[in-house]
């Protein structure tokens, strides 16, 4: 058939061609990390690993990088404590105030960058709590609620009632159906969403600019701040420590749990 | 003791104790947004009609000052700008990423696992980053520009940014892996056989993808759009770093008013206007779409 092969391989061309232009920016930012010279330029003419060395011998980074990390994984933790509660009254108890909580929650994710910071920042002005590493945290924490409150409610819309009838046929209490049904089925949600946030708190740069950026310089920030007073390469080397990071983070994700159902497959795959 | 295989209903009066349950389960979480959203978004309404004071401080009022200064034919040019931007990043990305997500829910196991972690993993790349790589790719000591002057394309090396093209680009690449694995799940409830049944009338697949897939998801893509429209409306780093000042949007100009300027009132009132342009379009969407499609 000769329009099934044209049409396999304008698929696969369109699919590479997105999957070049989804990987350039990291090829470059890897690339010019490992380059020899100071000056920004890429392909990179030498290889070294000398803005490695520089960047881990460099206390401002590293303790941005600490930064960083402190802020992600508080924030990811809070959003979630936060977010499951609300998710599971929603299931458990169709309860309108969990509704309405988890209806404010994604609201607040969806409007703009810009104006969730400037409300932050006229926030913490007025209580009098000004440039503080926990401002970034809880104000992370709320604006990225929206997602571990999808996700959980996911997770929760998954479990089968019937399994949960079945324990309690065969004698299992509300307390022992849970541990044994509704945990065990919940918890890749949890880590998915525990990662999500992690990550996207990670990026963030404008919250904790406008909140904190005087005091707290989070990675982001730092990067940016380098960015603007003149190009060095030891920015790059924070860069990748990023990307790192991510793809470990999904890929753990994926050897642990289902990704694609994680994601919003239903329908079961083949291998 | 209650049944955890039945969902209570709403309309159900819970017994006591259920109701002590759900007051224990939703104390913290409503006292958590009640502190941090609530209360700012109010702060943040107020603060647009506050009394601007000397040296950046302001003390409440009920002033019209800054929704008068939004008028200017000034601010509505970036006010359109950022919409039109908006817009057309909602449609290049959206066009691009429903083909992208329609071929991946079809792949074998591995190769969406490998397509998905792909995608989440570009999206633990801060924007500062992205912008920064494009920076380097665009630049004019860069390779992109090297190869299309050795391919003869362009005459001389110089750089592509800052311009237009530049900030579209970056946008549609912030905002492309979102797209994807937002479509992600309408794409995998598909069903195979429809389109299949097109093809074997004589419909080519490309023909069978636009005439019967498409409108099968029309729902889902449109939402798709809103989100890039919601997402890039407030654009900040990307004009910043890769446009000229003629592509600045509206979130530059809120930051600069609340962090060069001083001018915390400008700039809320110019978020609440954001805001409510935002609100307007979705309501305009949806009463567009309301008559249209029952399926959305």
């Amino acid at each position: 058939m000769n329009g099934g092969l044209l049409s396999t391989l304008l698929r696969r061309g369109f699919l590479a061609l997105v999957a070049a232009f989804i990987a350039a920016p990291l090829v470059v930012v890897i690339g010019v990390s490992f380059n020899e010279t100071r000056r920004m330029s890429f392909p990179p003419t030498a290889l070294s690993l000398k803005w490695y060395r520089a960047f881990f011998a460099d206390a401002a980074w590293m303790k941005s990088l600490e930064t960083s990390l402190s802020i992600s994984v508080l924030a990811a933790f809070i959003a979630v404590a936060v977010a499951l509660p609300i998710a599971y009254a929603v299931w458990r108890y169709n309860s309108k105030a969990a509704k309405a909580l988890a209806g404010v929650g994604s609201g607040l994710f969806l409007l703009p960058g810009v104006v969730t910071a400037l409300m932050f920042s006229a926030f913490w002005g007025v209580v009098g709590h000004v440039g503080r590493i926990e401002n970034v945290v809880l104000s992370h924490a709320v604006i990225l609620l929206g997602i571990p409150v999808a996700m959980l409610s996911v997770g929760f819309q998954s479990i089968e009632r019937a399994l949960i009838e079945a324990a309690q046929t065969m004698g299992a209490g509300d307390a022992e159906a849970f541990r044994m049904v509704v945990r065990p089925a919940m918890t890749p949600y949890i880590l998915c969403a525990l990662v999500y946030v992690f990550v996207l708190s990670l990026n963030e740069y404008l919250i904790a600019y406008m909140v904190a950026g005087f005091s707290v310089q989070t990675l982001p920030i730092r990067i940016f701040t380098s960015l603007r007073s003149g190009y060095e390469p030891t920015m790059c080397v924070g860069a990748v420590i990023f990307m790192a990071l991510g793809f470990s983070a999904f890929s753990l994700l994926a050897a642990i749990g289902d990704l694609p159902k994680l994601m919003g497959r239903h329908r079961p795959l083949e291998a | 003791m209650t049944d955890l295989a039945l969902p209570l209903k709403a309309e159900d009066a819970p017994p006591d104790h259920d109701r002590l349950v759900l007051a224990g389960l939703l104390s913290l979480p409503t006292l958590f947004l009640v502190t941090l959203c609530l209360i700012p978004l109010f702060l943040l309404l107020q603060l647009s009609f506050a009394h601007r004071g000397t040296g950046g401080l302001w003390s409440p009022g009920l002033e019209l000052t800054q929704y008068a200064q939004l008028l200017t034919p000034q601010f509505l040019k970036v006010a359109l700008f950022s919409f039109s931007l908006a817009l057309t990043t909602a449609v290049i990305s959206v066009a691009l990423a429903f083909p992208v997500a329609y071929f991946i829910s079809r792949m074998k196991r591995r190769a969406q696992i490998a397509w998905l972690v792909g995608l989440l993993s570009t999206l633990s790349l801060s924007e500062v980053l992205i912008v920064f790589s494009f920076q380097v790719l665009l630049s004019g000591s860069g390779g992109l520009v090297k190869a299309l002057v050795a391919l003869g394309v362009m005459a001389s090396p110089h750089s592509l940014y800052p311009n237009f093209a530049a900030v579209m680009v970056c946008l549609v690449y912030l905002v492309l892996p979102y797209i994807i694995l937002f479509l992600y799940p309408a794409m995998s409830q598909l069903d195979d056989d429809i389109p299949a049944a097109a093809t074997t009338m004589g419909a080519s697949p490309a023909r069978a993808f636009l005439t019967v897939v498409a409108p099968m998801v029309k729902g889902p893509l449109l939402s798709a759009g809103l989100l890039v429209v919601i997402f890039t409306v407030g654009s900040y780093l990307t004009p910043l770093v890769l446009g000229r000042p003629q592509q600045w949007t509206v979130g530059i100009i809120i930051s600069n008013a609340a962090m060069t300027t001083g001018n915390m009132p400008l700039a809320a009132a110019q978020a609440v206007a954001l805001v409510s342009l935002m609100a307007g379009l979705l309501g305009l969407v949806r009463l567009l779409t309301k008559g249209g499609s029952p399926a959305s």
